[in-house]
């Protein structure tokens, strides 16, 4: 205020009229200046704290970081999709992160070498050839042999915090899940290699394979949390193949089809034992049930036999003679009703004629075509 | 006057960024710092936070990434303590420990690092493997299997090059992440195998025919106890009741002509009730009667 204080009286001794007009147009170019400047200023004190906002993506979440640390822990620390603000730098910093809520891992480490298109069309590449330690994989057995196994893994990140902040997936110094990704793939080759070596190769391929699998899964668990990598396995989302050298299949198959054999024998046999045993045990059945129906019939017989015996007695001793003829004849006259009765006529000499009777008979044989 | 104060802490405000953005810098949660100053290093930062420097080019800061990362060396071939060839790869979680001894010894340069680490898990593996046995890596026994503690050898020997030589670098975790034998190797394992699988093969069918064989003498013997059991049975319940039939013998004793007699006449009765053919001679009771029947020759 001084300043222009005396630059008005120097006018005003010095300077002609003409100069006054001058000065008054300076003096409003300047005032306007400083008018510009002032909105430029407050522009940009606006424009610094704008630069505050900042969007998060459907696929992503964002992590402040307040002079250099995470806002929040754990889950609180991640801000969800939408519109944010934040102090800017150097105060707050902020780093966005692909996170989806599933992560998956693949180990191939212990499987042969194969391509996606190969995959898909079920192409068996170098098939027959020997293994190639540089490309191709596979984990040792505890009783020393060879098999392919390949796992798929998924799992969830507990820790954002630590699963970004604590592992780098490169030598850039990006923010992202690739870290800790590489840390869980490491694990699942580690756990595959580990399991195999004390698990024997029957076991990994058909005696236990869910035991195989179980053992891998405990193995990664142990390794993650050993290595604090802030993440959580779902147990059920979890597959591990296994496979015979492809070169070595032919016999496998062969062992399998022994097995498979082996079983059907047993099966048979057993089928058999459950055939002669019911059959024992009808044919028991029948034996005891048919005794016991003698048994009884023994004693009804015998009762009745007795009872005839009793009634019959005193028609008997009246006659015996009598009843004797009496009751034969009337039984032959009961027998012979439903028999067939040949009568041999006796020839003039008195002796009986000769009778020639052909048993079982064999049946004519047919007549030739010709004949 | 409220005009020039409004104006004072706008500009006072635009000093204040100003002097942010030129004299303070973050640390971050992953990073550690070097700050040099006229290109000598003079201080390491570790923690987080905000820190005052000169602007360049009094002061200049670097960042290096203090996360873990994970390095995976090449395949490299070592003998076993019984002479077999194996070919092993780790995988190690290693991170810069210490800023200041990193960029003196690599330059600051993370391959460099690595090279380094390659180098010393060699040798490392080299002198660790070859005082175990193959059955140390790989055995269906926990007790016998030393996978873990051969891993944590390695580990140690890695862990204890480095802190000599202070590089800066330490490792989280190591792990093996191959194992695998040459190639003229792992043919003759397969060759091993294939005379296994026949072996198992062979034993695996002979066993079945076995177990089959055993399973079905057992059931005839049983089939056979069963009936035995069933004939004594049989016996024992025909006797009880021939037993019992024989009570009623008594009754015949009052007169056992009449008594033969009908039981004869039952046999009769009992062996003729099925289909049968009598053969009659014409004298033989009651056929005898057609004899003396006037016949039609007598009457001519």
């Amino acid at each position: 205020m001084s300043h222009d204080h005396d630059y008005h009286d120097h006018a005003h001794q010095h300077a002609p009229e003409t100069h006054d007009a001058s000065s008054q147009a300076l003096a409003e170019a300047l005032r306007s200046s400083f008018a510009i400047v002032k909105i430029v200023m407050v522009l940009l004190v606006l424009a610094f704290f704008a630069s505050g906002f900042f969007q998060v993506g459907p696929q992503e979440k964002a992590v402040i970081l307040r002079f250099g640390k995470p806002v929040g822990e754990g889950q609180t620390a991640l801000l969800n999709a939408g519109l944010h603000w934040s102090f800017p730098y150097p105060i707050d910093d902020v780093v966005k992160i692909p996170i989806t809520e599933v992560q998956h891992v693949k180990s191939t480490t212990g499987w042969w070498f194969t391509t996606p298109e190969a995959e898909l069309t079920g192409e068996d590449l170098n098939a027959g050839g020997p293994l190639n330690p540089a490309v191709d994989g596979y984990v040792f057995t505890a009783d020393k042999n060879i098999v392919h196994v390949r796992a798929t893994l998924s799992y969830k990140i507990d820790d954002p915090i630590r699963a970004v902040f604590g592992f780098s997936g490169d030598t850039n110094t990006a923010f992202n899940l690739a870290g800790v990704s590489n840390a869980v793939q490491a694990a699942l080759d580690n756990a595959l290699l580990y399991t195999a070596a004390r698990f024997n190769v029957d076991d990994i391929l058909t005696r236990d394979q869910q035991g195989f699998k179980d053992a891998v899964l405990q193995r990664v668990s142990d390794l993650t949390d050993q290595e604090r990598l802030g993440i959580s396995i779902y147990p059920g989302q979890c597959e591990v193949e296994s496979k015979a050298p492809r070169q070595l299949q032919s016999v496998f198959d062969q062992v399998t089809t022994a097995r498979e054999n082996r079983i059907k024998a047993i099966q048979d046999a057993q089928s058999y034992t459950n055939k002669v045993l019911n059959e024992a045990v009808s044919t028991a059945d029948a034996m005891t049930n048919e005794a016991a129906t003698a048994s009884a019939n023994y004693v009804k017989y015998a009762q009745a036999d007795a009872k005839q015996f009793s009634d019959l007695l005193p028609r008997y001793q009246a006659n015996p003679e009598l009843f004797v003829q009496f009751y034969l004849t009337k039984t032959i006259s009961q027998v012979l009703t439903n028999t067939e009765k040949w009568v041999e006529p006796t020839s003039d000499n008195g002796k009986s004629t000769e009778l020639r009777l052909e048993l079982n008979r064999e049946p004519p044989e047919p007549k030739a075509a010709g004949n | 006057m409220k005009k020039n104060l409004f104006t004072v802490i706008v500009g006072a405000a635009l000093v204040v960024i100003f002097a942010l953005l030129l004299f303070v810098f973050q640390v971050r949660q992953s990073e550690t710092v070097v700050v040099s100053t006229f290109l000598k290093p003079t201080d390491t930062l570790t923690n987080a936070g905000a820190y005052f420097k000169w602007p360049w080019p009094i002061q200049k800061v670097t960042r290096f990434d203090q996360r873990t990362q994970i390095f995976e060396d090449k395949f490299s071939q070592n003998l076993t303590a019984d002479s077999i060839t194996l070919l092993t790869s780790v995988y190690v979680g290693w991170k810069i420990s210490d800023a200041g001894d990193f960029l003196r010894s690599f330059r600051g340069s993370v391959p460099a690092a690595q090279s380094q680490l390659e180098g010393m898990l060699r040798t490392a593996k080299s002198g660790r493997i070859g005082k175990h046995l193959l059955a140390d890596f790989v055995n269906a026994d926990p007790n016998e299997l030393k996978f873990d503690e051969i891993e944590d050898e390695i580990k140690q020997s890695v862990q204890s090059q480095l802190s000599t030589n202070s590089y800066g670098i330490s490792l989280e975790f190591l792990g093996f992440k191959r194992i695998g034998l040459p190639e003229s190797v792992s043919q003759t394992v397969f060759d091993r195998m294939k005379g296994e699988r026949l072996v198992l093969i062979s034993r695996t069918e002979n066993l079945g025919r076995a177990e089959a064989q055993i399973i079905q003498s057992a059931a005839d013997r049983q089939a056979a106890e069963t009936i035995a059991n069933a004939n004594a049975t049989a016996i024992r319940i025909r006797a009880q009741g021939e037993a019992e039939a024989g009570g009623a013998l008594h009754v015949f004793q009052q007169n056992p002509e009449l008594a033969i007699f009908l039981w004869r006449i039952d046999a009769l009765k009992q062996s003729l009730n099925q289909k049968a053919t009598l053969i009659f001679d014409e004298r033989t009771p009651p056929f005898d009667l057609f004899q003396n029947l006037p016949t039609n020759s007598v009457s001519q």
